[in-house]
């Protein structure tokens, strides 16, 4: 899978469970702080991003998810 | 491994009228469980819902599903104390009623679990048809910080 891929995706998924426009969406904003996410929108990112690359992300790698970007890097990272 | 009413009560905190949990079977923790729910005439959800049909309200049947994945999250996560579970994201679809007279058969499979939070999948059927069909994900809260 391309890394243009994985970043199209990620955000979008992102973008689905946070209920906003992919395009309205600044891929360096907190996602708690500035676009309200909570613990279970977090939650179901977390095992979307597993089911759609087939990955398995580890529990501590959640905290880490605050921005797109940190989720697209995180992804990248699981992909093989 | 199976529970009975009187060892469920001892996992979760819901008593009447709002326990859905009769027994719960077929217990693999991290694995499954299928919960079962006798409705009768009697419940009292009937009174209401509704006067003239008895149909049994899709709200209750959330609360069947939740219960069974409150226990199941517990004998997968037995070292968790003193917590509350909230459901978050609930995504049930009901395909046919249930009435009195009818058991629910609550399978619930991890999706994924998390130390204290989790996605779980839900089917419920009565006899071999499927009545509701779902995901749910429920999160552990302490009790001091409800």
């Amino acid at each position: 899978m391309s890394t243009i891929n994985i970043d199209q995706d990620v955000k979008a998924i992102i973008a689905e469970i946070i209920e906003m426009d992919p395009d309205k969406i600044d891929a360096n904003a907190h996602l708690v702080e500035d676009l309200g996410m909570d613990s279970m929108m977090a939650l179901e990112i977390l095992a979307t991003l597993e089911k759609k690359f087939k990955i398995k992300l580890p529990e501590e790698e959640l905290p880490k998810i605050t921005t797109v970007n940190r989720a697209i890097e995180l992804t990248r990272k699981y992909v093989k | 491994m199976e529970l009975d009413f009187e060892a469920i009560k001892g996992i979760i905190p819901q008593r009447f009228p709002f326990l859905m949990l009769d027994r719960a079977v077929e217990i693999e923790p991290g694995v499954r469980i299928v919960g079962l729910k006798n409705l009768t005439g009697n419940e009292w959800f009937y009174q209401g819902h509704f006067p003239k049909r008895a149909i049994t309200p899709g709200a209750m049947i959330c609360e069947a599903i939740a219960q069974t994945g409150i226990v199941f999250f517990h004998l997968s996560q037995p070292t968790l104390q003193d917590v509350t579970f909230l459901m978050g994201a609930l995504k049930i679809r009901f395909l046919k009623p249930a009435w009195p007279g009818d058991q629910l058969r609550i399978e619930v499979t991890p999706v994924r679990l998390l130390s204290r939070a989790g996605i779980l999948n839900a089917s419920v059927s009565v006899g071999k048809e499927v009545i509701a069909k779902g995901e749910f994900a429920l999160a552990a809260k302490d009790n001091r910080e409800l």
